[in-house]
């Protein structure tokens, strides 16, 4: 591989390089968080790493920030309207 | 010209004229060539035939149950057997017929000309979308004829999955399979309309029926997976006893009608926003004059695609679900309301002071806007948790939505396929015969439902095969709507396939209308459109003027 | 590295341009994924309710998942998300070989993560962890532990099945990916089967919390 070459190849893969690493470690995070269960809310933490999790394959892997503006709403749209199931399901499960 | 077209030519009855330019419907003759196509416009008119088929299947159902419900005593038909046919009619009716009908025909065949395509995005996916529909029709198909299915189209557990002695999984599997192809057919129009415009065509521009075609896919996106899923669980629930819906072991019943409502609410929106597009079409022309509010209009078929999936609870009032869901989808129930009487009110709007032309599509579209109101308001009262509480599950609820469905989508259907008929065949139908059948589909279908308003609310329940003897007479009338109506519908499909033959051939225009659809040829070339169009003008570009007087 | 070939995309008969035809694929894939969401979220709310009405079941029956092993599968997937990107960036800079190289390692790493899947099974089986087959339920004393569990195997096998179907593709897409001409005409194939390819990574970066963590 030429000097150049490699340069393009780098430019092409910093961005997933970046994914890997931080999806490795939000992973590790949460198997070790899983496995040694430290405080009682633990849970809470656990999702607030999923969603870091899900954010990082949408923006880095998917590139959803570097799409036209229709990609970017179709790509929250699904997210928004399972939120709509969940909550206004939860209205009666909470509240039986 | 072919060459059968020459060898078949007799002189002695009317034929259709041989030196036409080469049009969508006469290219190619083969069946290979209308069964792999890839035209839009063929597509849909398979669809049209796949749809009309199952309408005429559903319409036997329909038919064996009132003339079930002709004696109180269900000495017609056995109970199990009664239990089948509302069950069947439902599927049917509402999988195979009223969802793909106005989408999978009218959206395929018009949608590309309306906005000056040459195809939909996809035109590979949109013929494995209608082989994909046929796979389903085919398990029903073996459903029905190996002894049907017997819960209800709603498929309620833990009867669906613990109690019936049905063929319920093989239902299911041909709903799941029905669903995919709404989901493509919703995807390709999604992008179609995004991306496939021609020059000047921005999104005002477009027709109303494009953005109600546009709703309705999102609709189709958002709500079907949910279905899927739904179903897909409750064939798990059948086959292995997983337990999630089952109060035995600890399961919930209610959450299937969580999910089973969470895509059947917003499908009754598909099954009624493509219709109340064709109605606006239709009321444009018709009265020859620019859609009132056009914004609000358009508007309000995307807030009725969004409010649509706020509402499901209002199905389960009674079921179980806690007063503060309840309390909240009712509220939410009102709000939907509004954006489809915006539409009605355009509508109003739109005729007042136009040039009224009584033809056969605006006898339907007038028709459509009283029965749709009806129906709509009752709607209101159903959302109502007290009144509820007491028309639950009755025919009151029977009434209302069929009020929608058969006033409503019905007829939308019905008038959208005598207005655009000249174009999809390049051919007229007769306008006297027209009017008959429009006349006698609106006697019919009010002597068969407003009855079942009385009904309910006098209590008779609904899917039962016996009532008491003081209903018998109501249900007599309805009964024999239900012939009326029958022969309404019987009557069109006689002069439209006629009119294949022997009715006049078609100018482009034979309507006065506007419309991009309008401009080229009936029926049109295989690519639509000879050269590109470039919309540079208004939507509905009448010009609006009051009519003479004397 | 090889040496690079043409980039580009053969415009299809009904698009009046290429960048038409590619927004036109990608709006679609995205419409598409949209609805796996939506249909893999059915599961995560049945998961939620469960957890609301039985929370002692769940818990329970969440300490007799393989933890390790679903842990060792998200770290396979999430590797696979990295090949197949690599593939992606390959396939922009026209170097072949090395583009199917990638999409190679993508395919193992996800036949990888079948075949740790159905070890799991297997183990499952042995522990008399698979209640709807009828037979012996090592949790049997808890009946409410049988939903979680039988929800976490329809989950898993729905998710086995989109990746078994999206291996099958990947697998002919690199065949033809292979052939001369094809990065000419069709690269962004490649960048669409991508976008598929991290939504599968995406549901089981899901699904393994919801399942495996957020109940233990």
């Amino acid at each position: 591989m030429t000097p150049e070459e490699r340069r393009q190849l780098w430019q092409h893969m910093r961005t997933p390089v970046i994914s890997l690493g931080l999806l490795m470690a939000l992973l590790a995070i949460n198997v070790i968080l899983g496995a040694t269960l430290p405080f009682h809310g633990v849970w809470m933490l656990e999702a607030a790493v999923v969603l870091c999790m899900v954010l990082v394959v949408l923006f880095l892997s998917m590139d959803v920030s570097h799409e036209a503006p229709l990609i970017r709403v179709f790509s929250m749209l699904g997210f928004f309207w399972v939120l709509i199931l969940f909550t206004m399901t939860l209205t009666d499960y909470l509240a039986r | 010209m072919s060459p059968s077209d020459a060898v078949m030519r007799d002189h002695s009855t009317a034929r259709p004229a041989v030196d036409r330019p080469a049009d969508y419907l006469h290219e190619q003759h083969t069946l290979r060539s209308w069964f792999f196509s890839t035209d839009h416009k063929r597509i849909g008119l398979l669809y049209l035939a796949s749809i009309t088929f199952f309408f005429v299947l559903g319409a036997i159902a329909a038919c064996l149950v009132r003339l079930a419900l002709i004696v109180p005593d269900g000495t017609i038909f056995s109970s199990d057997t009664y239990n089948k046919l509302f069950t069947m009619h439902g599927v049917i009716m509402i999988w195979f017929f009223l969802i793909p009908s106005i989408p999978a025909t009218f959206g395929n065949f018009l949608l590309p000309l309306m906005i000056g395509a040459k195809d939909v995005a996809f035109p590979h996916l949109n013929l494995a979308s209608f082989y994909i529909f046929i796979t389903g029709a085919l398990f029903t198909l073996i459903t029905l004829v190996i002894g049907g299915v017997d819960t209800g189209w709603t498929f309620y557990a833990p009867f669906s999955t613990t109690f019936s002695n049905t063929y319920v999984i093989p239902a299911l599997i041909g709903v799941i399979i029905v669903g995919f192809s709404s989901i493509l057919t919703g995807l390709n129009f999604v992008v179609t309309i995004h991306k496939m415009r021609c020059p000047g065509m921005t999104w005002f521009r477009m027709p109303i029926f494009v953005w109600t075609l546009y709703a309705t896919s999102l609709i189709f996106l958002l709500a079907t997976p949910v279905i899927t899923i739904a179903l897909i669980l409750l064939v798990m629930e059948r086959a292995f006893g997983i337990g999630v819906f089952d109060p035995r072991l600890g399961g919930d019943p209610v959450l299937f009608e969580h999910l089973f409502w969470f895509y059947s609410h917003p499908a009754v929106y598909i099954m009624v926003l493509p219709g109340m597009g064709v109605i606006t079409e239709l009321v444009a022309a018709f009265s020859q004059k620019k859609v009132f509010g056009y914004r609000f209009v358009a508007y309000a078929s995307i807030a009725l695609a969004s409010v649509t999936f706020l509402v499901w609870g209002h199905h389960m009032f009674v079921n179980g679900e806690s007063q503060l869901a309840a309390t909240i989808f009712s509220l939410l129930s009102f709000a939907v309301a509004v954006p489809s009487a915006v539409k009605v009110y355009n509508w109003t709007a739109t005729i007042h002071k136009g040039s009224i032309h009584l033809d056969t599509p605006m006898l339907y579209a007038m028709g459509y806007i009283g029965l749709f109101v009806l129906g709509g308001l009752t709607g209101l009262f159903l959302a109502t948790l007290a009144i509820d509480a007491h028309l639950h599950d009755t025919y009151f609820v029977v009434a209302h939505f069929h009020y929608i469905m058969v006033g409503g989508t019905m007829l939308a259907f019905l008038g959208g396929l005598h207005y655009w008929w000249p174009k999809f065949t390049g051919r007229m139908y007769p306008e006297a015969f027209g009017r008959v059948g429009a006349g006698l589909i609106f006697v019919g279908f009010n002597v068969t439902f407003f009855p079942q308003f009385i009904l309910g609310y006098l209590g008779m329940p609904r899917r039962y095969h016996v009532y008491p003897p003081e209903f018998q007479l109501l249900n007599i009338m309805s009964s024999a709507g239900a012939t009326i109506l029958a022969a309404g519908y019987f009557f069109p499909m006689v002069y439209l396939i006629w009119s294949l033959w022997y009715g006049k051939k078609a100018p482009a225009n034979p309507w006065n209308a506007k419309g991009l659809e309008w401009t080229t040829s009936s029926p049109p070339p295989t690519h639509n459109f000879l050269n590109t169009p470039v919309v540079d003008f208004e939507p509905y570009g009448y010009e609006n003027k009051a009519p003479e007087i004397g | 590295m090889a040496e690079a070939v043409l980039v580009g995309i053969e415009r299809a008969e009904h698009f009046e341009s290429i960048d038409q035809q590619r927004e036109a694929a990608s709006l679609g894939m995205w419409a598409w994924l949209l609805t796996e969401l939506l249909l893999f979220s059915g599961l995560f709310l049945i998961a939620l309710i469960l957890r609301i009405q039985h929370p002692a079941a769940v818990t329970l029956a969440t300490t007799h998942l393989k933890f390790w092993i679903g842990a060792a599968n998200t770290a396979v997937l999430i590797c696979s998300s990295f090949t197949m990107s690599g593939a992606i960036g390959l396939s922009r800079l026209g170097w072949q070989r090395g583009m199917v190289g990638c999409m190679l390692a993508t395919a193992t790493l996800g036949t990888l993560f079948l075949g740790l899947k159905g070890f799991e099974y297997y183990q499952d089986y042995a522990e008399h962890m698979m209640p709807f087959l009828g037979q012996p339920y090592a949790l049997a004393a808890d009946q409410a532990t049988r939903l979680f569990i039988d929800v976490y195997f329809i989950t898993t096998a729905l998710h086995g099945l989109h990746l078994i179907t999206g291996v099958s593709i990947l697998l002919v897409l690199t065949s033809m990916a292979g052939r001369p001409n094809f990065l000419a005409q069709h690269q962004n194939r490649i960048e669409i089967y991508g976008l598929y390819w991290h939504f599968i990574d995406l549901i089981w970066i899901i699904v393994f919390p919801v399942l495996y963590v957020l109940n233990r």
